[in-house]
Order: structure tokens, then C-alpha cells, then sequence
């Protein structure tokens, strides 16, 4: 039973970073933009999608909003490197230093608290009366649990990942689209098409945090509360999904690249479940991961010269 | 038609190590006219295309286009009636794209990226058929990510992308140097072509003084942020690549070369 329940585990984390790791997706990969801002706007959406629950409103709604906020953090970053020409790595420690002091003061005053600032009651916790996805229609159609798996859970976390990886799909098919793809590969062709690259830049990096805020909604909803410490990791565990879904199954053409990095998403989680099961305590998650991500990115950078070398 | 008037541009302002590489230089280019530019490196050719194309902002003076100051335009503004091809064949095409979206988007040029389908099928037979003009084999290649064509290809296309909107100036920075003798001379004979269909004004910079002497209908040769040798009309069907080269050679001594 341990070994179901760690898969369980395995698939719905795998699920819920894989939206974040779509948003690396268009950062990363896309734009070529190592975007650090995403370690705050998970918070940001957890605690958003958090307050806005305790508040009554519709997990749907907040959602959206969650997505939206993120998307303004993700262009603070994006204004920050293009109009005032800061690094990218750069602009977004600062965003993310930045959302440090902006979730604790949203989650102290969703808390009902003041201004005062002291960080007291930074963590939002939401009630078991509170709406989330898994209290509302539609996935209260599901059973709550099948064979002491969490259907309902693992359900509507797969189909929001679908949603959003086929939302992706058809954006990326759009001319704006196409235009981030060229943006990314080669901005003087984005400055021959008379559109100013720094927009388009901009714009990837609002998709992309909005997504990470997005993700981070979910992960709050799931485990009923947003923390401060909820952002950590979340870089490598995006970035590393994105390596090892697109080094992994890069050959296979008939396959989307959003579907590669849902796959990677889940991979990564595997290993992770695997460390468990092999009863290495969680204290050594984050070492994990870090090497996880190495290994990814060596074996990333193996194909690609082997590529060149063809 | 494109004026620069009293131009100065400095480089490594404010250190040291400043010079100054045009000091009131005034140059202009009529309607119609197709320019050649030689030049040794560091004579300004290049950063005169910089200027006009507003990858550079000049220290002093105005760029005048149609009357019209475009000195503070951003880069990607001018693109909108200036064409660059640059010497780099990688860099007037996307790689990681097909040819068919390299070319929809060019053929998106000057209107809205907004939500609407990014590649229409329906276009395909139009950019086919500007392929086949380059005779390069690209026409029946279309869904080829462009990072795998040769350098001579992905040059054709940038030319191919750069004039399939209409552009009232064609800039050409060195856009045969990077190219085999062969494919270069096919890139030359293919630019000279589309120029002559759309009677398109260009300037074009290159270190081919033949290129420079055989085609186009002006001449110019730059030195240390001048114009040097100015050759229009009979004066320029009459040069020839000696009597270029013995300017160019007394200037190399000149300057100690």
C-alpha cells in the first residue's frame, strides 16, 4: 500500500508542478530566461487563492485571480530587465525578494490582522469549510476517495493540468505565439518584424509567473494552508521537469513540447517517491533534487552536443 | 530620400579610451538608388547602417527619411519601412522555427500579433513560390527547421523575408561575407534581382569590390568616418576594381596599414 500511495503522491505533485514547470516552459526554454521571480509568485498565488477561499469566494475565481496576480508580478520582472536593462537573474531576485514582504502583508491581513507587519500569523490557513476545487462543482461529482486513493484529487489535478497544457497549445499556435518563439530564438528577427522584442519578452514572463501563481493555488488548496516557505525549490523543480521532459522524449516528434514537460514534471516526482520508498527521510528532498537537476541538465547537455556532433 | 545630416557619434564616451568615429559627417541617398559601400574595418560603414537603422542614437545631428527626423525612433519602429540583411546568415532568420513560420511571420510584418492562427495554409502556395525565384531547393522544404539549412540558404531566405513586405528602404550589411565565392555570387545576382523587380532603394556595405563595382548605380568608399571616393552614374559604370583598389591601397598607407 505504501508503494500506491507514494505513486498517488507522485502523480498529483507531478501534475501540480507541471503547470509551473509550463510557465519554465515559455521562460526558460522559450524566452532563455532563467526566472527566479517564480520562487515568490508560487507564494503569491498560494496565498492569494488562501485568503480569497477564507473569504468565501469561488476556488474558480480565485484561481483566475491567483493567475492574474502572478502575471503582474511575472511583468514587474520582465520591466525591470527591459526598460531599465537589469540581468535577468538579477531582476528576479529582486521581484522575489520583493514578493517576500508582499505575501506576509497579504497573508497577515487576510489573517484579519493590521499593517503592523510583524509577521505573525504568516501562514494562511484555509478552513475545512473554506471553498476550494474540491469542495465545489464539478469534482464534487467524484467520489472523495476510491480504495483509500484520493480519486478526486488526482482527478481534478490532471484535468487542470490538461486544460492549461491545451491552452498553451493553441496560445503558442497564435501569432503572438510564434512571436515569443521568435523573440527567444533571435530578437532581431522580433526588431525586423517591426515589434519590439522587450514586449514580447514581457509578456512570456507575465504567462509564465502567472502560471507558477497558478500552481502555487493549487498546491495551497491541496494542502489547506499557504506557507511562507511554500516558494523554496520550486525553481529547480520547474526548470529540472522542463530538462528532463525535453531531453527525454525531445526525438519523439509526434509529441507537444507541453506534453513532454507534464511527463517530465511527473518523472522528476517519481524520483523523488522512489528516494521515499527507499526510506531516505524527506530532510534530504532538497539535496535530491538538486542533484536530480545536475543530472538533468548534464544529460540535456550530452543530446545537445551529440546534436551538434550529427 | 535618407538624410544624415551633421552626424557625430562617439565611442567609449566619457573614458579614456573615447574616439570619435564621424565628426559632422553629412551623407544622403536619393529614391531609387542602389549604393554601394567599401570601406576598410573601422571606417564607419557598418555604423552608418547602425545609425540609419536605429541599432545606434548619434551623439549630434538628425537622420532625416522622407523629410522626416527619425534620429529618436526606436530600432524596431524604422523596421517597419527598413529592411536589414545582416552579414550573419543566423541572424535575419529564426533557427529553432520552420521556414513556413519564419516566413508567416514576416508575413505578419506591420500588423497586430494578436490571437489569430500564427501559420495560414492558405499562404503557403504565395511563399512557394517566392522560394522557387531563389532556386535553392527551399520551395519543397517548407515545414525544414531553418537551423538546417546551409549558410547560403538561410541568407536567400532572410533576403526573401526582409522584402516580403513592402519596404521603402533595403539595407545590406556585408550580407555576402559570411558565404562560399559560389553561394555569394547566387545571394548577389538574387539581391540585384529583387532590388531591380521592386525598384527599391538600398545600400548595400561589402568588402567584395567587385560586387561593389558590378552592381548598383552609386559608389562610395569610406575612410576613417568620410566619404573618400563618391562615383555615380558614368563615372561608376567606367571604375573599375583597380582603380578602387589603388584608392584604397594609397589610404592604407595613409593611415599606416
Amino acid at each position: 500500500m505504501a508503494i500506491l500511495s507514494t505513486l498517488e503522491v507522485c502523480l498529483e505533485d507531478g501534475f501540480v508542478y507541471a503547470i509551473l514547470a509550463m510557465g519554465f516552459y515559455i521562460t526558460f526554454s522559450i524566452l532563455d530566461f532563467p526566472d527566479l521571480s517564480v520562487e515568490g509568485t508560487v507564494l503569491t498565488g498560494g496565498v492569494t487563492c488562501a485568503v480569497l477561499a477564507e473569504m468565501g469566494v469561488n476556488p474558480y475565481v480565485a484561481m483566475i485571480l491567483a493567475f492574474v496576480i502572478g502575471c503582474l508580478a511575472g511583468s514587474v520582472t520582465g520591466l525591470l530587465h527591459v526598460k531599465l536593462g537589469i540581468r535577468p537573474l538579477l531582476s528576479g531576485i529582486l521581484v522575489s525578494t520583493g514578493l517576500i514582504t508582499v505575501n506576509l502583508v497579504a497573508a497577515v491581513v487576510g489573517n484579519g490582522g493590521s499593517f503592523s507587519g510583524d509577521g505573525a500569523l504568516s501562514n494562511v490557513t484555509i478552513a475545512r469549510s473554506s471553498p476550494t476545487i474540491f469542495r465545489v462543482f464539478p469534482f464534487t461529482l467524484l467520489p472523495e476517495t476510491v480504495a483509500q486513493v484520493n480519486l478526486r484529487k488526482l482527478v481534478s489535478f490532471f484535468v487542470i493540468a490538461l486544460i492549461v497544457k491545451l491552452l498553451l497549445d493553441a496560445y503558442l499556435k497564435t501569432k503572438s505565439g510564434l512571436l515569443l518563439f521568435a523573440t527567444g530564438d533571435n530578437a532581431q528577427f522580433t526588431t525586423m518584424l517591426a515589434k519590439d522584442p522587450g514586449s514580447s519578452k514581457i509578456l512570456g514572463l507575465a504567462l509564465g509567473n502567472g502560471l507558477a501563481a497558478l500552481s502555487g493555488a493549487l498546491i495551497a488548496q491541496s494542502r489547506g494552508n499557504a506557507n511562507q516557505g511554500m516558494g523554496l525549490g520550486m525553481i529547480v523543480i520547474g526548470i529540472a521537469s522542463v530538462i528532463i521532459g525535453l531531453s527525454v522524449f525531445g526525438k519523439l516528434r509526434f509529441m507537444k513540447p507541453t506534453t513532454m514537460v507534464i511527463l517530465g514534471s511527473v518523472i522528476y516526482q517519481a524520483c523523488l517517491g522512489v528516494a521515499s520508498i527507499l526510506g531516505v527521510p524527506s530532510a534530504y528532498n532538497k539535496l535530491i533534487m538538486a542533484l536530480l537537476f545536475t543530472a538533468a541538465l548534464v544529460l540535456s547537455g550530452r543530446l545537445g552536443r551529440k546534436k551538434q556532433e550529427a | 530620400m535618407l538624410e544624415l545630416q551633421d552626424i557625430t557619434k562617439k565611442f567609449m564616451k566619457g573614458t579614456p579610451d573615447e574616439t570619435t568615429l564621424f565628426d559632422h559627417f553629412c551623407f544622403s541617398v536619393q529614391k531609387g538608388d542602389f549604393v554601394s559601400v567599401v570601406g576598410s574595418n573601422g571606417s564607419g560603414k557598418t555604423t552608418m547602417l547602425n545609425l540609419i537603422c536605429g541599432t545606434y542614437q548619434p551623439d549630434e545631428g538628425k537622420v532625416l527619411f522622407e523629410g522626416k527626423d527619425i534620429s529618436r525612433l526606436p530600432e524596431f519602429k524604422r523596421a517597419a519601412f527598413i529592411g536589414r540583411v545582416f552579414q550573419d546568415p543566423k541572424a535575419g532568420t529564426c533557427s529553432d522555427l520552420t521556414i513556413l513560420e519564419n516566413m508567416a511571420l514576416a508575413d505578419n510584418k506591420n500588423k497586430p500579433f494578436g490571437l489569430g492562427r500564427g501559420v495560414n495554409k492558405k499562404r503557403m502556395d504565395y511563399y512557394r513560390s517566392l522560394l522557387e525565384n531563389c532556386n535553392m531547393g527551399m520551395e519543397n522544404r517548407l515545414q525544414t527547421k531553418v537551423g538546417a539549412l546551409s549558410g547560403g540558404q538561410r541568407q536567400a531566405l532572410a533576403l526573401v523575408i526582409a522584402n516580403m513586405t513592402e519596404l521603402k528602404l533595403l539595407i545590406l550589411d556585408e550580407h555576402t561575407a559570411a558565404l562560399d565565392p559560389k553561394s555569394s555570387e547566387r545571394i548577389m545576382q538574387l539581391t540585384d534581382r529583387l532590388i531591380r523587380e521592386s525598384g527599391i532603394t538600398a545600400l548595400m556595405v561589402t568588402h567584395n569590390l567587385r560586387f561593389a563595382i558590378e552592381y548598383g548605380n552609386r559608389l562610395v568608399m569610406m575612410h576613417q568616418g568620410q566619404v573618400v571616393l563618391d562615383k555615380a552614374g558614368e563615372d561608376k559604370k567606367n571604375a573599375s576594381v583597380d582603380d578602387l583598389l589603388t584608392v584604397f591601397n594609397s589610404i592604407s598607407i595613409e593611415s599606416g596599414n
